[in-house]
Parts: C-alpha cells; structure tokens; sequence
C-alpha cells in the first residue's frame, strides 16, 4: 500500500501544472480557475463545456481555457479532474515529476503555479508601457529597472511629482525636499492628484519652476518622444488602413475626424468663410482701428475703458497680463506655453464685432464688471424672442430630488 | 411609466419601424441635419431639459416631460455648424460651439446670446468647469489649443498649446481629459487652476473619437474611457493599481461571419450612468450598447437603426437615455442623403443599466 503511494503521483491538472492533494480539490480548482464562465461566472464542468455554454449563452466564442499555461490552453480537449489527460501528457508529467523529486516536490509545484503571481510586482514598475510611457524619456530615466539596487539617486526629474506614489520604486524617497515643502503647505494630499497642491499657494516664485514641466511647455517639448509624427496642416497624408485581410473600418481612409471631413463639404464650408473672412479682414487691421470698431458698438464708458486698458497694455502689457492671471489664479506660471490673450488685443476686437449686441461686457479684463444683464433666476418673466412660444423656461434651482418612482 | 406602451404610442404613429427598431421615443421637431451634440440639464433643475446641437447651425432645447413627451422650448442659430453643447452648472445657460470658430453663451432666462470664446479653427469640444476657486468654460479646438473662459471677459483665462488638433474632450472636475489627432491623450487637473497632469501614449492603434471620464465608488474621477474609429474602446485608469486595469474592448463591429468579412465602425460617444456606473457606448453602425466595465460584460445591444448614432447622453438622474441617429459621414459624401430623417430617440435605460452582479 504504502509503496504504491508513493509511485502514484499526486492528481495535478492539466492545464496549469499545479499538484493537488486530492483528486476533488483538483477539480474544484478546475471549475474555478479554467471552467469558470467569465461573463455570468457559471462554473462548468469541462472546457468543451464552457466553449458550448459561452457560445450558445453569450454568443462569444472562447479559444483559450482561461489561466492555462501557453501550451495546455486546448479547449476542445474533454478533461476533468485527472481524467482524459493525454497520455503523452501524463507520461511526461511523470518522468519531470521523478526528475525533479531529486530536487524538492515543492520546489516544482512552486515554480509551476506562482509563476504569474511573481511577476506582477514587476509589472508595476517596469511592464506597464502605456502607463510608463506617458512622459516619454522623463518616466524612463526615472523608473529603475527592476534590476537595479533602489534608493538610486533620482533625477532632477523626480520635481515632475505628477505621478502616484505606486510608480515610485521602493526605495525612493518619497519626495524631493522642494516638493516636500509644497505639500506642507497644501493639504491632504488628494488620491487622483498628488500634485494638485502647490496651487493654493500664492507664492507664485516657488512653484513657477515646478510647474514648468506639467504646464504645456512639457507637451510641446514632449512630440520628439512620440512616436506619431504630427501631420502638420498643409499635407494631412496619414491615412488609416481601413481595410485588413478579413475586415474593414467603415471610414475614410484619410486619418482626421469625421468633423474635419465633413466640414470641408461646401455645404458647410459655406458658412464658415464668412466669418473668418471677416475674423481675417479685421484682424490685419491695426489698433487704432480696433478701438475704432469698439467705439462703433459699445457705450463710452465701455471704450474709454478698453482704450486705456489697450493704452496701457501697450506699455505694460506684461504687468496687466501678470494682474489679470493674478487675480483669477492665485498661481502665475510663468512660460511660454501659457499665452495671455492681451486686453484689447487682436482676438478681440473682431470677436466683438460679430457679437451679438448686448449689453456692454467686462472691457480691459477684469477691471469693472457691468451689472447682471439676465434677470437672477426663479424671477423671470416671458423672455423675449422664444421661438416655440413657450412661456418660460424654469430656472429656479430645485434641488428635491428627481422624481424616481414616477418616471420608471 | 416612462416607457410603457399606453404611452409609447406617442410620436411612433408616423416613424416607421425600421426607424425605430427600439420602440423608443422620439424627440418632436428634431435638427434638419446631422445632430452633432446632446445634452441634458444638470440636476439644479427639476424638470429635464435636452439640448442638441447640429450641422444645421441651430442648437434647439426641449423640455422632456415625465410621460416621455418631448416639447420643443427655443432655438437659437450659430454663425455655422454646432459641434458641441454644454450646460452651465446651475442649468441656466447652455454653451455652443462649432464651426464659426467661436463658443457662445445662451442665456436661456434671457434667451440672449453672447460670444464667449473665440479660436483660430472651428472649436470642436466646450465643458463647463465648477470649480472651488473659479468656473469657466473650457474649449478644445482644431487650432490646437485648450482655452479656458471666464464668460465675461473676452480673453482667455488660460490657454494651453496641444500637441495636435483637439478631437475629443471630458470633463469631471477636478479632471479633464482631452483626446487629439495623432492619438494622443492628455490629462489636466483642475483644481486651482487647470495644468497638464499627464501625457499618455494611447492604447489604442486608430484615431480617438470620444472620451468619456469615469469615477471610482467614492464618486471620483479615476479614468476615463476612450473610444476609437476602429470599434474599440480603451478603459484607462489614470493611476492604476495594477496595470491589468486597464483594458479594451471590441464593439460596434458586424457579426458577417457568412462573407467571413467584418465590418468595423467607429465608436462615435460613450456616456457613464450617473448612478451605477455603467457605460453607453454609440456607433456608426447605427447601434448603442450598455456595458459593465468593471465586470468586462455587454449588458444589452440595441437593433440596428437606419443611420449611425452621433451621440448620447444620460439625463442627471440616469432615467433617460438619448440618442441621436443621423449621418455621421463614416461613409464619406456619398452616402448622406439629405432627405432622411434625423432622430432623436429617449430609452427608460435605469434598469437596463444595473450592473448585474450587485443583485
């Protein structure tokens, strides 16, 4: 009896290699971890089985026995438990099991099953390319190889921060002292954005550096790194391979959105030079001229406030710009990449010529603000010019919630 | 109630089945041309709003009633095609943007309109941002630029370069996700003030058509999903725990197995339920699917319609899902026929939109 035992090798299964104490353990794991529907979590009883359920339940078809090994992934073959295994299988099952018993037994069940599960820290650092490559040639001089000892000296790249804290190698210091003193004064640091703090802060020297790589002077720098060469304007030759050996993408070949195509079409294209005809026309025009056309539209008070916020810009354009940003955002960055429309500048000025007339709006940016033109809501009388002639339209902020049960 | 026969007969007496092979119902008076956008009122308001812009440079408001009644409220006309629609955050003002290269604001008490924003190329995405500190309105544009608005000034708060023409933008405060040309994706937080937080290389092979921001169980973003002209969609966490995350899925694909050829569409607008969780996505191949990312299943799939699905959008409760089903252009000029209707059809979608696995 004993000896028998012992020549007998334990039930493993198929599919992953794994040893079982027990032949019903076996095939509980195998109705867990390969017979298992990955859509309703049914759990069948072989891989044929599975194949069938998903096909005439889900209409998908399966092709692989899910968490098998590379080369046991047959799903036609009818296994259960320990029976129908090929008998190749079994006999060469036997002599690595005789083989390795020379060895440790459990060394070779430990190198068989957990295999999966070792790599996976890895994958956090080293194998998550679409994660990684994110900031290309910043992230990967950062992120060690999985090799290398830790505790490595970071790059000055390490002030980017942006990144969660699961991206930081072991060993790293968590932070550089300068965006340590950051989160000092922030606040809790938030789960989404870890980097989102330094705003609140009004010292606009301190963070100005900081923020130089997360603000867009990063993306214009970044495209080197990229891989897709932006098709600039002129010549948009980059076409999609719309057609494959058993498919096709139902689009046109030409690689720009569906908009961009469509708005070519003279059809709408009609409409949209005479405007930027216009925006084109006046654009060229010089600044007196500009505040001329203000002066056309706009009460006194409004120009002879944007003539001097456009007198002024013209001598300290950068002061206002620095007050303006100032003022709506506690934090000014500085950098190219940030371009401040001017006060008065050459947007404007043919922008507010096609407005609508209104009531005069905020001139010289921030500086004055004209009285509420709309009546405050929940008071509102028959606004004039509805189209469909309904009498209102509600503003009052309700905040009951919405009628549920009535709706369904 | 919402979708029960008695009822239901409204609006479907004159519309052929084939053109509304879900029963569902239909918005009355719907855009001439394409629909290019939709959206509806934020909760602050009691009633349901919709809005929908289009090709046919109107953008047009509906109150919809409990019953499923569509009553059309306002219109008001854009200097050119309307590519994107937003509501302010207390739901009095509805922003357009399009073709004319400008965005602008409708004061719906009012019902005056005033430009607040203006591009160099048509602007192809607006979003209202409430944030703490500020609110504006954010405007991606085929100029490649970002541009932040506070509607009162006619300068930009902020304009940030893209690294190519903007094609498709989402925003969940304090995240904000935008989709270019050249299939690049780029992350901004928002808090304080709007700033680049990632680049991302994109998993997907073909161009971006939409993106929609997704939140974690405590109800904040954590990612997004981005879908593609070639029938896929990517569910991308910002910050993974693990890189297996993240993945993608097939749609909007046809099941020709017979000619052993399949036709693949683009995914043209996904839209997260506000409540479970759950997404819808929309295709050129004329049909919407519900899908449960977080047990990677299919919930439902719709017949397929006559024409391509533009766009949808859940209602701020989740009751409600509309789409709009017009040409898309997937097929070029050949294919538009000026004289097909365009739709815009409401679902009672709450419960088919139950994750499956909470029960």
């Amino acid at each position: 009896m004993g000896r028998k035992k012992k020549k007998m090798s334990k039930p493993w299964c198929w599919y992953c290699n794994r040893e079982f104490e027990d032949e019903k353990i076996l095939i509980q794991h195998q109705k867990a971890k390969h017979f298992k529907c990955h859509i309703c979590h049914k759990k069948l009883y072989t891989g044929p089985g599975l194949s069938i359920h998903c096909m005439q339940v889900h209409k998908e078809t399966i092709d692989k026995v899910p968490n098998s090994l590379p080369n046991r992934t047959n799903i036609e073959i009818e296994i259960y438990g320990m029976e129908g295994i090929p008998a190749a299988d079994l006999r060469e099952h036997e002599r690595q099991r005789l083989g390795s018993v020379s060895g440790t037994i459990s060394g070779s069940d430990d190198e068989d099953e957990p295999a999966s599960k070792r790599v996976k820290p890895e994958g956090l650092l080293g194998n998550a390319p679409g994660v990684m490559s994110g900031m290309p040639g910043v992230m990967q001089g950062m992120i060690p190889p999985p090799g290398m000892p830790p505790g490595l000296p970071m790059g000055p790249m390490m002030s980017m921060g942006p990144m969660g804290p699961q991206f930081m190698h072991p060993g790293m210091p968590m932070m550089p002292p300068h965006m340590a003193m950051m989160q000092g004064q922030g606040g809790p640091a938030k789960p989404l954005f870890p980097s989102a703090i330094p705003c609140s802060s009004p010292g606009a020297s301190i963070v100005g550096a900081d923020f130089k790589p997360i603000s867009s002077a990063a993306t214009i720098s970044a495209p080197p790194t990229t891989n897709t060469p932006s098709s600039s304007d002129g010549a948009k030759v980059n076409t999609i391979a719309t057609t494959g050996a058993t498919s096709k993408i139902i689009h046109p070949a030409e690689d720009i959105s569906l908009e961009e195509i469509k708005s070519r079409q003279p059809k709408y294209a009609k409409t949209i030079p005479t405007k930027s005809d216009e925006t084109a026309s006046s654009s060229s025009t010089t600044a007196s001229d500009m505040e001329h056309v203000y002066m056309q539209n706009y009460l006194a008070n409004a120009v002879s406030a944007a003539q001097q916020a456009a007198v002024q810009q013209a001598k300290q354009a950068e002061a206002i710009n620095h007050a303006a940003m100032m003022q709506r955002f506690p934090v000014r960055v500085s950098g190219p990449p940030i371009t401040m429309a001017l006060p008065g500048g050459p947007v404007m000025a043919p922008m507010r010529h096609t407005m609508i007339p209104g009531p005069p709006t905020l001139i010289g940016g921030h500086l004055m603000r004209p009285p509420p033109i709309s009546m405050p809501p929940g008071m509102i009388g028959v606004p004039p010019g509805m189209v469909y002639g309904a009498h209102m339209f509600p503003a009052a902020p309700v905040l009951t919630p919405m009628m549920q049960p009535r709706f369904r | 109630m919402f979708n029960q026969s008695t009822i239901g007969g409204f609006g479907n007496a004159t519309t052929p089945s084939t053109a509304n092979p879900m029963k569902d119902f239909e918005v009355t008076q719907p855009p001439d041309d394409s629909i290019s956008s939709l959206a509806f009122s934020p909760a602050t308001l009691s009633q349901n709003f919709l809005i929908a812009g289009s090709w046919d440079n109107n953008v047009r408001c509906w109150e919809i009633e409990q019953s499923g009644k569509s009553v059309p409220k306002s219109m008001q006309a854009c200097g050119g095609p309307v590519l994107d629609v937003c509501w302010s955050d207390d739901g009095t003002k509805v922003f357009m943007a399009g073709c004319d290269k400008q965005a602008k604001a409708w004061d719906l008490a009012s019902n005056q309109v005033v430009q607040v924003a203006q591009h160099d190329a048509p602007i192809k995405t607006c979003h209202w941002i409430k944030a703490s500190n500020y609110s504006c309105l954010m405007t991606g544009s085929w100029d490649k630029t970002l541009k932040f608005w506070d509607t009162r000034t006619p300068n930009p708060m902020l304009s940030i370069n893209l690294p190519e023409r903007c094609y498709c933008a989402d925003v969940d405060y304090p995240m904000a996700v935008v989709g270019t040309a050249g299939r690049q994706i780029i992350v901004y937080q928002l808090d304080g003030k709007p700033q680049q937080y990632k680049v991302l290389d994109s998993p997907l092979k073909y161009q971006h058509r939409c993106v929609a921001i997704f939140r974690d169980k405590k109800k904040t973003p954590t990612g997004y999903a981005l879908g593609s002209v070639e029938g896929r969609v990517a569910i991308q966490y910002v910050n993974p725990t693990n890189p297996k995350d993240n993945f993608t899925f097939k749609c909007h694909r046809s099941n020709g197995a017979p000619t052993g050829y399949q036709d693949i569409y683009a995914v043209n607008d996904i839209a997260f339920h506000p409540v479970h969780g759950t997404l819808a996505t929309v295709g050129s191949d004329g049909s919407f699917s519900f899908w449960d990312k977080d047990a990677r299943t299919k919930l439902k799939s719709s017949e397929l319609m006559e024409q391509p699905i533009t766009r949808c959008a859940f209602n701020s409760n989740g009751q409600i899902f509309a789409y709009a089903v017009s040409y898309d252009w997937s097929k070029g000029h050949e294919y538009y026929n000026s004289s097909k209707k365009n739709y815009i059809f409401l679902r009672s979608c709450y419960d088919e939109l139950k994750p499956r696995t909470s029960s």
